[in-house]
C-alpha cells in the first residue's frame, strides 16, 4: 500500500477557478482509481492555496490485477481484414483465438489472460490526460507555450510510493520538487511523502487546508473583535473569497476617521466589503463603527500594512464624502428634466418618460392599496434621479438606496424616501421583499412598466438567454404580490401601462402583449411555487381557474391544497370530487347528455338524494358569503363536510336508474356537486 | 542618526525619481526605454509600442512613461485622488518571461518597497478593452490594500489571438508615489527634491481641462471630427499604412472620450462608437501583422 501525492504550483489563481480546478481534479482522480479497480484504503484529500492545488490519497494498492476476460472478435463471415485488425489490436497470433457460436452467429474469441499492472505505470500514462481535462471557466496562455491554464503553471510534483513519477505535460516535466517561495520562485525543495510536505509548510506558517484556514480566520476575527467590544456579521461569500486569496492569514484591526460615519452606511459597507475585502464592525446597538478588520497575507512586521490599508480606506471614503456632500444637496425636483438625457431603452424613451409612466401607474395602484396618491406620485417622479449622481456612478449597486438618502436629506416624507430606497427590491430569490405599501407600489409600477415595454418591443427572453433580466423582474413582481398578499387586478394595470406608452407615442400590439405577458407571469408563478415545493399539477390547476388578476389567490389556494393533499382531508376532498366527476363525465359522453344545471326536487326518490341536495345548498351559501376572505383552510373544511352525504348517496343510490328522467336528475345532482367544488378549485387536473 | 536619515531620504523618493528608478531598473532587464507617444491616449496600452508590438512573433521588450487622459475623471483639481490627466509607467515584454513576477517584485524594491514588509497581493482582474478589441488575464497588484499596478497577460489584441503572449505591467505613477511618499492628496506629491509639488505643475491644467471636457468642448464639431478621422483611417488602411492609420484611430478615440464626458452620447450610441473604433483597430492590426513578415 502506497501514497499518491500531487501538487500543482502556479502563479496566483483566482478563488473560483482555484476551487473548481481542485474539485474537478479530485473527482477525476477518484474516478481514475475506481475505473481501473485500484483500491484506495486510506484517506482522500484535496487542498488549495492561491498558488497550489494539492491532492493526497493514502493506502493505494501498488498493483492492480485485471481478471481474465473473453473478448469477442469479428464474425466468421467478416472479411479477413477484420480478423487481421483484431489480432493486431490485441497483439496476438491466430493460434490464440478460437471459434464459438452465439445467438448472433459464429464469432472469433480471444481469452485474455489475467494481467497485472503497476499503479505507478497507469498514473504515468494517465495523469497528463487527467490534468488536461480540467475545464477552466477562463484560461490563458503565456510566453511561447501552448498550454492553457488558469494562470501560468510552474511545476508539477507527483509522488507515488515515495518515488517521483515523471511525465511530460506540454513544456513542463513532472518531478518531486516544488517552489517553496511563491514570490520569487527561486527556491525549490523536493518531497517524497505528503507528511514531510505538510510539516514543511506548517513550519513556515502556511495553512494548506482551506477548511482549517477558514476556521483559523473566523477564530482570529472573532477573537479580535470580541477583545475590542465589536460585533461582526460574517458574510459567507466574502469569507470564502478572503480565505482563497491568502495562505498565511493574519488579522489586523484598523480604523478610519470617525467623521466618515456621517456618510450613509451602505456606502461605507460596500467600500469595505466589496471593494477592499475588509470586515466592517458594529457596536452593541448594531451601529457601524470606524473600526474594520483586514485579513492580510503577511505579518505586519513594521506596521506598514495597517497604515497602508487605513490610508486606502481614507482615500476611498474621502472620495465618497466628496460626492455625498455634493450630491445630497442637489435638488431632486430641479434635476428631473435631466432625466430626459438618460436613455431608458431604445424605443421606450428616456428615464424621464419612464418616471412619467410609473407615476401614473403608481397612482392607479395607490387606489387599490389605499395609500396617499400625492406621496406616491412624488416618490415615482423622483425615484430615478439618483441615476445621475456621482455616487450611483461610483456605486451602481446603491441605485435607489442613494435616492432614498438624498430624499431624506432634502426633507421628503418618510414613505417617499423609503419607497425610493426600496423600489428595486426584491432583487433576487433570496432578497428581502419590501412590506411598506408605498415601496410595493413603486416597485410594482417600475417592474410592470419595464415588462410591458420589453414585451411591446418583442424582446422577450428566449431559451436561457434573458439579457434584460425580464425573468428576474417578473419573479420579483410575483413575490411582491404573493408575499404581501395583495389582491390586485394586474390585467387592468397592464392595459393602463399600454395606454401610457401609447400616449407617449410608443404603440404596441395590445392583444399580443397582454396574452404573452399573462402567460409569462403565470410561468414565473409556477417556478416560484416549485421553489416552495408545491406540486406542479396543483399550481397548474390553480392557475387554470385564475388569470393574472388573481395571482395571490391562485398561489394561496395551491399552497393550502398542497399542504393538505396528503392528509385525510385533502385525499377525501379530491376523492369525492373524482368519484363524482368520473361518473358524470362517463355518462355525459356515453349518452350525449346536455345538462340544464338545475335539479328537479320532485324527482328525488329518497333521503340520500335530498340530504346531498341540502348539503349542496349549504355549501353554496358558504361560498356566496365567503367573499374576500382568503381563509382557504375553511373552504377546504367546508368541502370535506360532503364526505358523509356523498358516501351515503353512492352507497345507496343507483345513478343509472331505468327511468331516464330520474337518471338525468341524479346526474344533474352530481353536476351541482362538482360545481360546488369548482367554487374553490379546479380539481379536474389534480392527480389523486 | 544614520538610520533616521536613511528613512527620511526614503520617504522623499520624488515623482521624477520614481520614474528614473523604474526606467533604470527596466532598462537593466533589457527593455528599450521609449518616450511617451505624442498623441492623447487613454492609457499606456494605446501606445503603438504596446498595441501593435504585442502582435506578431517578433520578441519585444520596452518600458516608457505615458501621459494618459480620461476626460470623465476630471474633478477641476478639487478631488485629492482624481485627475483627467495622469501618468502611467508601462512595461511590455514579449514573450512573457517565466520569472516576470520576480522581475516585477524587484522593480518595487528599486522604489524602496520590500515585499517582506508589505502585504502584496495578486488580485484577479481580467482586462478587456472593447475599443482595442483586446483582452487579457491577470491581476491588479495590491500593496497593503492599495492597487498600485496592473499585471496582464495579453490573450487577444485588435481581435487577433496573441502568440507568443506578451505581459504588460502598468504602474499608476501618482498612486504609487502617494504610497511611497505617504501623501493623501495627489497635488501634494513632491515632483522633485527641490520643493516643486505636483500641484505646481498640474493644478491649473486639471481645472482648465475639466472645464473644457465637461462644459466647453464643441460637441457639434467633435462629432464631425470623429467622422473625418474615421474616414481618414479607413483610407490609410486601404493604402496599407498601418501606423498613420492607427494615429487617426487614437485621435478618434480621444474625441469620443471628450464627447462622452460632455454627456452627449447615449447608451446605444456609446456601443456604436466603440464598435466603430474597434473595427478600425482590427483592420489596422491585420495590416500591421502582414507588414511584419
Amino acid at each position: 500500500m502506497s501514497e499518491f501525492f500531487l501538487e500543482l504550483f502556479s502563479e496566483e489563481i483566482p478563488p473560483k477557478l482555484q476551487i473548481n480546478a481542485r474539485n474537478k481534479l479530485f473527482l477525476d482522480l477518484n474516478n481514475f482509481f475506481k475505473d481501473n479497480n485500484i483500491n484506495i484504503k486510506g484517506s482522500t484529500e484535496s487542498f488549495s492555496t492561491p498558488n497550489r492545488i494539492i491532492i493526497n490519497f493514502s493506502n493505494i494498492s501498488k498493483e492492480v490485477v485485471k481478471k481474465s476476460q473473453e473478448i469477442r472478435g469479428p464474425s466468421v463471415k467478416a472479411k479477413s481484414e477484420a480478423l487481421e485488425g483484431f489480432l493486431k489490436s490485441q497483439k496476438i497470433k491466430k493460434s490464440q483465438i478460437y471459434l464459438k457460436s452465439t445467438e448472433k452467429g459464429e464469432f472469433y474469441f480471444y481469452k485474455k489472460p489475467k494481467q497485472k499492472f503497476k499503479t505507478q505505470d497507469l498514473l504515468k500514462k494517465n495523469l497528463p490526460l487527467i490534468l488536461d481535462k480540467i475545464n477552466w471557466n477562463k484560461s490563458m496562455k503565456w510566453g511561447n507555450n501552448q498550454m492553457f491554464w488558469g494562470r501560468p503553471l510552474k511545476s508539477i510534483l507527483v509522488v507515488f510510493d515515495k518515488k517521483k513519477i515523471e511525465f511530460d505535460f506540454y513544456h513542463l516535466k513532472s518531478s518531486n520538487y516544488t517552489f517553496i517561495d511563491k514570490e520569487f520562485e527561486d527556491k525549490t525543495k523536493s518531497f517524497n511523502n505528503f507528511k514531510s510536505y505538510q510539516s514543511y509548510f506548517k513550519s513556515i506558517k502556511i495553512i494548506l487546508d482551506q477548511d482549517k484556514r477558514k476556521d483559523f480566520i473566523i477564530n482570529e476575527l472573532n477573537n479580535l473583535s470580541k477583545k475590542n467590544n465589536l460585533k461582526i456579521n460574517l458574510k459567507e461569500d466574502l469569507l470564502d473569497e478572503i480565505n482563497n486569496i491568502v495562505e498565511k492569514p493574519k488579522v489586523i484591526l484598523c480604523t478610519f476617521d470617525k467623521k466618515f460615519l456621517k456618510i450613509p452606511k451602505e456606502i461605507l459597507i460596500i467600500t469595505m466589503q466589496n471593494h477592499q475585502k475588509y470586515i466592517p464592525t458594529f457596536d452593541k446597538k448594531q451601529n457601524l463603527t470606524n473600526y474594520f478588520l483586514v485579513v492580510s497575507d503577511s505579518k505586519d512586521l513594521k506596521g506598514y500594512i495597517k497604515l497602508g490599508n487605513e490610508r486606502v480606506i481614507e482615500a476611498r471614503l474621502n472620495d465618497a464624502e466628496f460626492f455625498w456632500d455634493r450630491n445630497k444637496s442637489q435638488n431632486l425636483i430641479k434635476q428631473l428634466s435631466d432625466l430626459k438625457k438618460i436613455n431608458f431603452f431604445k424605443g421606450l424613451g428616456s428615464y424621464f418618460d419612464k418616471t412619467q409612466r410609473i407615476k401614473k401607474l403608481s397612482s392607479l395602484i395607490s387606489d387599490e392599496l389605499m395609500i396617499s396618491k400625492e406621496k406616491i406620485e412624488i416618490a415615482a417622479s423622483i425615484c430615478k434621479v439618483d441615476l445621475k449622481s456621482d455616487l450611483v456612478g461610483e456605486y451602481p449597486e446603491l441605485q435607489g438606496i442613494m435616492g432614498g438618502h438624498f430624499a431624506e436629506t432634502q426633507g421628503f416624507e418618510k414613505e417617499v424616501c423609503q419607497s425610493i430606497s426600496e423600489h428595486y427590491l426584491p432583487s433576487g430569490l433570496d432578497s428581502k421583499v419590501p412590506k411598506n405599501p408605498y415601496s410595493v407600489t413603486l416597485s410594482l409600477s417600475d417592474k410592470l412598466d419595464t415588462l410591458v415595454g420589453f414585451f411591446g418591443l418583442d424582446l422577450t427572453p428566449t431559451g436561457s438567454r434573458d439579457p434584460y433580466a425580464l425573468r428576474r423582474n417578473t419573479i420579483a413582481l410575483v413575490r411582491l404580490i404573493v408575499e404581501n398578499k395583495i389582491r390586485i387586478k394586474l390585467r387592468s394595470i397592464v392595459n393602463y401601462s399600454l395606454t401610457l406608452y401609447k400616449e407617449q407615442g410608443y404603440e404596441f400590439d395590445i392583444t399580443k402583449v397582454l396574452k404573452e405577458l399573462n402567460d409569462f407571469i403565470l410561468d414565473r408563478l409556477k417556478n416560484y411555487s416549485k421553489e416552495k415545493n408545491i406540486r406542479l399539477d396543483i399550481i397548474e390547476s390553480s392557475i387554470l381557474s385564475n388569470d393574472i388578476d388573481e395571482l395571490y389567490i391562485g398561489y394561496k389556494k395551491a399552497e393550502v391544497l398542497n399542504r393538505n393533499i396528503n392528509k385525510e382531508i385533502g385525499m377525501d376532498v379530491v376523492g369525492i370530487y373524482k368519484r363524482s366527476s368520473n361518473i358524470l363525465n362517463t355518462e355525459i359522453i356515453k349518452n350525449k347528455l346536455e345538462l340544464s344545471n338545475s335539479v328537479d326536487i320532485g324527482l328525488f326518490k329518497n333521503d340520500f338524494e335530498k340530504n346531498l341536495y341540502k348539503k349542496i345548498q349549504e355549501v353554496k351559501k358558504y361560498f356566496l358569503n365567503v367573499g374576500k376572505n382568503d381563509n382557504f383552510e375553511d373552504s377546504l373544511k367546508e368541502l370535506f363536510k360532503f364526505k358523509q352525504d356523498v358516501n351515503s348517496f353512492f352507497d345507496n343510490v343507483k345513478v343509472n336508474d331505468e327511468n331516464e328522467l330520474i337518471k338525468k336528475n341524479r346526474l344533474e345532482l352530481l353536476n351541482l356537486l362538482c360545481k360546488s367544488f369548482d367554487n374553490f378549485f379546479n380539481f379536474s387536473k389534480i392527480e389523486s | 542618526m544614520v538610520s533616521k536619515n536613511k528613512k527620511l531620504k526614503k520617504s522623499f523618493l520624488s515623482f521624477q525619481d520614481t520614474i528614473f528608478n523604474l526606467q533604470k531598473y527596466w532598462s537593466k532587464q533589457g527593455c528599450i526605454i521609449l518616450q511617451p507617444y505624442d498623441l492623447e491616449v487613454g492609457a499606456g496600452t494605446f501606445h503603438p509600442a504596446t498595441t501593435l508590438r504585442s502582435l506578431g512573433i517578433k520578441p519585444w521588450r520596452t518600458a516608457y512613461v505615458q501621459p494618459s487622459r480620461r476626460p470623465t475623471d476630471g474633478r477641476y483639481g478639487d478631488n485629492p485622488n482624481r485627475l483627467q490627466h495622469y501618468y502611467q509607467f508601462q512595461v511590455l515584454i514579449k514573450p512573457s518571461p517565466n520569472n516576470i513576477k520576480k522581475l516585477f517584485l524587484n522593480s518595487l524594491s528599486s522604489l524602496g518597497i520590500k515585499h517582506e514588509e508589505h502585504d502584496i497581493r495578486f488580485v484577479e482582474d481580467d482586462w478587456e478593452s472593447p475599443t482595442l478589441g483586446a483582452a487579457g488575464l491577470g491581476w491588479e497588484v495590491w500593496c497593503d490594500g492599495m492597487e498600485i499596478t496592473q499585471f496582464t497577460y495579453f490573450q487577444q489584441m485588435a481581435g487577433i489571438e496573441c502568440h507568443p503572449v506578451s505581459v504588460e505591467i502598468t504602474y499608476g505613477l501618482e498612486r504609487l508615489c502617494m504610497f511611497i511618499q505617504n501623501k493623501k492628496n495627489v497635488f501634494d506629491l513632491s515632483w522633485n527634491n527641490q520643493g516643486i509639488l505636483y500641484k505646481d505643475v498640474f493644478h491649473q491644467s486639471e481645472k482648465e481641462f475639466s472645464a473644457y471636457n465637461f462644459e466647453y468642448a464643441n460637441t457639434d464639431n467633435l462629432f464631425k471630427i470623429f467622422d473625418m478621422l474615421e474616414d481618414e483611417a479607413k483610407l490609410l488602411t486601404e493604402k496599407k499604412l498601418s501606423l498613420p492609420a492607427y494615429d487617426q484611430c487614437l485621435k478618434a478615440s480621444h474625441v469620443f472620450n471628450i464627447l462622452d464626458s460632455r454627456g452627449v452620447i447615449s447608451v446605444a450610441q456609446r456601443a456604436e462608437y466603440i464598435a466603430r473604433i474597434r473595427e478600425l483597430t482590427k483592420m489596422i492590426g491585420k495590416i500591421w501583422i502582414e507588414s511584419q513578415i
